[in-house]
């Protein structure tokens, strides 16, 4: 019963903050001063074709219909919603007109997703493995030259560091392609072989650069854990390193990362729009870029609702799987 | 069992801090012994010694500490100076620590913080006859089974302390060594673990090494009892004989400064000289 309200409880919240944001979204963009259908207009006649004035109010008529922009803001607040919530809708790209908005996320989706979630899972791994060495032993020599390089790595700028590789290993030395294509029929071994060789540098840029972070802070957890009673009455019961490291140091130490890795995973949309510019990778981060370039509304609108959705949906379900790691805070 | 001659103990490694200052006395078995002291007395250090915990820039800086055990297994006779006892920890030996909230790994299940650690002779049979065994030990303490089950945040701080001695004793050692275990307990409870300490030791034949600085405790149930103070022991005899005749100053301090039910109050001797 109490894990039930806990649950229906956890979900009224992540249902509020979306409505929430997505309310954000809607208003903030209304506030300003920009009017894509007069934008769009703008570019027609840009291009240089002649509009007799009646034609122009027609096409300002439709543009107005397929934007949604029609009516009042409280009347486009409810289509708004209406489309998003019962047909996960954000209408057509403005700049790549007419393709839909989630046709382009759909496309871009797999790639941001793949690329981040494998490079953001490599360095965690990676970064928890070495920092609890080197917090079980700060001492040995190892342990320092990890975490030498890891203090040497962490404050690196990222795209520094993306732009150092990219030169290095795609210009200097051609091993890597310098900008992303990928070839081969679907569910070939050469789509595989030919994905995994694109996304090698970008995703080692971001391995690089995250996994300073974890070694840090697992190191301080580690060292700290290894001073706590607990570990302390483990070892005057004999028990071998080894024991002692996994059982329990580890769990304990693990807890604050899981919840770390899960913001970071809701993040990790945001944090791809410089690699995969820099990388020419055809992923949501160029998206939004393009939108922001283009003046694209409604692109923007979903890919940023997406990010919100992937954060608050990235919080929620470490909320209720916690307590089955934590038996602290278990609902009985 | 085991030896104390001439020991001196203390921390650090470039400079040298004496803790314990050329302490002498021997631990029989089948005996409960007690060490009493002040805060500082160096009681807590000597029974790291005698544990042979010697991390955190403890050291013996002279004299020696050795143990002699029988191996249950061979038969064969163990001699060994406490920096080995390491190989004989949760087998001759083991320890009952202050139990703290987080003496007890806070994501491990009670059952599975008993049988980690435990010798091989002890861990007999299927995982199931090893909890019935472990849940007809824990009953014998007052814990339901459910207690194996419990993780430690879910039990009581007298239950905690309970399972603590409960997973030093399964053990069933040779030598039990407890660091203030009743300290941190209200008198009730206090007296409860203590009375179960008592039986265990009766039962098991063995000898418990009592650390507290409560000689109310020591006069319940210790056979025998160190007194130390700044480092050197003061008194020692049957704990009897030195609460009914205690010979040094420091001693009858100890002993007027327990609360008394009858009788005029003792008349206030702190810094009467010691």
């Amino acid at each position: 019963m109490h894990l039930l309200r806990f649950i229906a409880g956890r979900l009224v919240v992540y249902a509020l903050v979306i409505v929430f944001a997505l309310t954000v979204l809607f208003f903030v963009p209304r506030l300003g001063p920009t009017d894509p259908v007069e934008a769009m207009l703008a570019k027609v006649a840009s291009q240089g074709a002649y509009m007799d004035p009646a034609q122009v109010d027609k096409l300002r008529q439709s543009l107005i219909d397929t934007f949604g922009l029609g009516g009042s803001l409280w009347e486009q607040y409810g289509a708004f919603v209406n489309r998003i919530v019962f047909s996960a809708d954000f209408g057509p790209s403005l700049s790549m007109y007419p393709t839909p908005v989630m046709e382009l996320i759909w496309n871009a989706l797999p790639w941001t997703f793949g690329l981040l979630l494998s490079s953001t899972l490599i360095a965690w791994i990676l970064g928890n493995f070495v920092g609890l060495l080197s917090g079980w032993r700060p001492n040995s020599n190892s342990s320092r030259v990890m975490e030498g390089i890891a203090i040497c790595l962490y404050p690196i700028p990222y795209y520094i560091l993306a732009l150092v590789l990219s030169i290095l290993f795609s210009y200097v030395w051609k091993i890597f392609p310098l900008t992303t294509t990928i070839r081969g029929a679907p569910w070939s071994w050469e789509l595989v072989s030919s994905i995994v060789w694109n996304s090698f540098l970008p995703a080692m840029s971001i391995v690089i650069v995250v996994f300073g972070w974890w070694v840090i802070s697992v190191k301080a957890q580690t060292s700290a854990l290894k001073e706590e009673e607990f570990a302390r009455y483990a070892r005057l019961k004999g028990l071998s390193d080894g024991r002692i490291l996994t059982a329990y140091i580890l769990p304990n130490a693990l807890l604050p990362q899981i919840t770390f890795l899960a913001l970071q995973i809701g993040l990790m949309f945001n944090g791809s729009l410089i690699t995969e510019i820099l990388f020419d990778y055809p992923g949501l981060g160029l998206l939004i870029y393009t939108a922001v370039l283009q003046g694209d509304f409604n692109l923007l609108m979903g890919t940023i609702s997406l990010s919100v959705i992937a954060v608050a949906t990235a919080t929620m379900i470490i909320d209720l799987i916690y307590p089955l790691l934590d038996p602290r805070i278990r609902h009985r | 069992m085991i030896s104390i001659d001439n020991v001196t103990v203390g921390y650090g490694t470039a400079g040298f801090i004496t803790a314990v200052d050329g302490v002498s006395f021997t631990i029989g078995s089948n005996e409960i012994i007690g060490i009493a002291g002040e805060s500082g007395s160096g009681k807590s250090t000597l029974m790291r010694a005698l544990y042979g915990d010697f991390s955190t820039g403890l050291r013996i800086k002279s004299g020696t500490v050795t143990g002699r055990f029988t191996d249950a297994a061979t038969g064969k006779a163990i001699e060994k100076p406490s920096s080995q006892f390491r190989d004989l920890w949760w087998d001759q030996i083991s320890y009952i620590p202050q139990g703290s909230m987080s003496v007890l790994n806070p994501l491990m299940k009670i059952e599975k913080q008993v049988v980690d650690g435990l010798p091989k002779r002890e861990r007999g049979g299927s995982r199931r006859e090893l909890r019935a065994r472990i849940a007809k030990f824990l009953a014998g303490f007052g814990l339901e089974e459910n207690v194996l089950d419990a993780y430690p945040h879910q039990l009581s701080g007298g239950m905690r302390q309970r399972v603590l001695v409960a997973i030093a004793a399964f053990v069933n050692p040779r030598l039990i060594l407890a660091d203030e275990p009743t300290t941190a307990l209200d008198v009730v409870v206090q007296k409860k673990i203590l009375l179960m300490m008592v039986e265990i030791q009766r039962r098991l034949q063995n000898t418990l090494v009592l650390v507290s600085h409560d000689l109310g405790v020591h006069y319940q149930i210790t056979d025998r009892l160190v007194i130390m103070y700044k480092g050197r022991i003061v008194e020692a005899g049957r704990t009897a004989e030195i609460f009914a005749n205690p010979r040094h100053d420091y001693t009858r301090n100890l002993i007027a400064s327990l609360p008394r039910l009858h009788g005029q109050r003792a008349v206030d001797r702190v810094g009467a000289g010691a």
